[in-house]
């Protein structure tokens, strides 16, 4: 394992194009172990992308990734997705499987626990997001809020090193926001290194050991969140933050 | 000689109803083997059809996938646009004469009904497939799953559910369909009344009884299968919306139904 100030995610001149549309171009970015990273920016800037492009989902078109000093396009795809676990907007639970089986069917496929062992870890992180006495309730019978959490636990019980979040209080309505916040705030305690895309101001500025403004697929300026909310170095962060501080909830999904 | 309908049918039933009997029971045979076999066809066909091509994986790999890809559309384009009957002689005497291969013609039968159900079924899992939301792939490949291990664990799961009235509608059309195999003498229901009508050369009673036997089994099947889709459905958080064979079903989901 690599000491704890190198980066357990180094991202190096990615390019990422969809056609002849350039999606990404340039990024450079570094996620030392136990950091939150909060990408914040416009709609279309490219933020999920970049997320996308770390655990593969999308296939990067020019530039580096590396996990620990690895490239992760030579590591073996199961354990990089173990290794890097994912939150998605539309929470994506299995909808065929009740909570309880979303957090067990990757461990036991994937890590090849045993069962027993896969139902206690998938407990245990259905505890720690409050959703125990739910763990037989189906994806349909459960809240927008409720499924971000089980689709959280799903995440944890693979044992990541890293969680990607993206947007993952945009689709709830406002009064579930908070209590996904709220878990996620937890993981922070617990010294999970996150990168989250989000649209929520207030919770980047007081949740984030750093934030990152991207705009039109370049990754405009950086820094402590005290930092760049307060004083934007950028005219295109000023504008930003100008335009999503003014009035709450920017419409934007 | 009786000189009324019902005496001839009366006759025919007597002679000939054990004839019927087994020419109907090689016909459910023939559908049920086929079905299945053609499902099982479909779902791997449909699985390796959706194999993602990576443009990051290496040539040889891509080129592989792709000439598999064609291959596999090429065998449903094939297979769904000749008749069936057709088929039969091809593989039959094709089996025969070039392969040297005897063939029961019961085996035959399965060979064909399987082959052919398998190209229809192939499109009617893809569709299924491509009926379940894309973030469930998403997430399956995000927690480290597998093509194979997401397919058969959620995608497949879901994708079934939602074709099946589709799945029990391509039984029936093989319990009707199989008569074709006629041509290489399997015998089946149709089969037999041929025989049956050659004798006394009453070609309108025996199939008149043949058309009452045919009605009997699709019948039958279908009131079976919307009894298994009302199970399915049963269960709290699945219902098979917009069934096809059962017209109370709800076209649309909306969640105050529960």
């Amino acid at each position: 394992m690599d000491s704890s100030n190198s980066p357990i995610i180094e991202i190096l001149g990615l390019d990422k194009k969809f056609g002849r549309n350039t999606v990404l171009s340039g990024i450079d970015l570094h996620v030392p172990k136990g950091q939150v990273v909060c990408l914040i920016g416009p709609s279309g800037s490219g933020k999920s992308t970049l997320l996308r492009c770390i655990n593969l989902l999308e296939t990067p078109d020019a530039g580096i990734i590396r996990f620990h000093g690895q490239d992760t396009t030579q590591m073996p795809k199961g354990l990089l997705h173990a290794k890097i676990g994912m939150v998605f907007q539309q929470f994506n639970l299995f909808g065929n499987l009740d909570a309880l089986e979303n957090c067990v069917l990757g461990q036991m496929k994937v890590l090849r626990r045993s069962r027993i062992q896969s139902v206690g870890i998938a407990g245990k992180y259905l505890e720690r997001v409050g959703m125990l006495p739910y763990r037989d309730a189906r994806p349909d019978q459960l809240s927008g809020g409720q499924k971000q959490r089980v689709a959280i636990a799903r995440a944890l019980a693979m044992d990541p090193e890293v969680l990607l979040f993206d947007e993952p209080t945009s689709a709830l309505d406002p009064e579930m926001v908070d209590e996904v916040l709220s878990v996620i705030r937890t993981l922070k305690d617990g010294g999970l290194t996150m990168i989250i895309v989000t649209h929520e101001m207030a919770f980047a500025r007081d949740a984030a050991d750093r934030v990152v403004f991207m705009d039109a697929g370049q990754l405009v300026e950086e820094g402590k969140p005290e930092a760049l909310f307060t004083n934007p170095k950028n005219d295109r962060t000023r504008a930003f933050l100008s335009r999503s501080l003014r009035g709450h909830g920017t419409g934007l999904a | 000689m009786p000189n009324t309908f019902f005496g001839w049918i009366h006759l025919l039933i007597d002679e000939y109803g054990s004839l019927f009997l087994q020419g109907a029971g090689v016909t459910m045979l023939i559908a049920v083997v086929g079905t299945v076999a053609g499902f099982v066809i479909g779902l791997l066909v449909a699985i390796l059809r959706t194999i993602p091509i990576k443009p990051s994986a290496p040539a040889w790999q891509r080129i592989l996938l792709r000439g598999f890809r064609t291959v596999l559309t090429v065998y449903i384009e094939v297979f769904r646009g000749t008749p069936m009957i057709v088929q039969a002689m091809v593989v039959y005497y094709g089996a025969l004469q070039y392969l040297q291969l005897d063939m029961s013609a019961l085996l035959a039968a399965f060979l064909v009904v399987s082959v052919n159900t398998g190209a229809y079924m192939a499109e009617i899992v893809r569709g299924g497939i491509l009926s379940v939301d894309k973030g469930q792939k998403e997430a399956a490949t995000a927690v480290g799953l597998t093509h194979w291990q997401s397919m058969t664990n959620v995608i497949l799961p879901q994708a079934i559910r939602s074709i099946l009235p589709a799945v029990g509608n391509e039984f029936v059309v093989n319990i009707k369909d199989s008569s074709v195999l006629n041509v290489i003498s399997v015998t089946e229901v149709y089969f037999m009344s041929k025989s049956a009508a050659g004798t006394y050369l009453k070609y309108f009673e025996v199939f008149f009884i043949t058309a009452v036997i045919y009605f009997v089994l699709t019948f039958t099947t279908t009131r079976i299968l919307r009894l298994v889709e009302k199970k399915l459905s049963g269960k709290d958080s699945y219902t098979v919306y917009g069934s096809q064979s059962d017209s109370n079903a709800p076209i649309r989901y909306s969640p105050e139904d529960r």
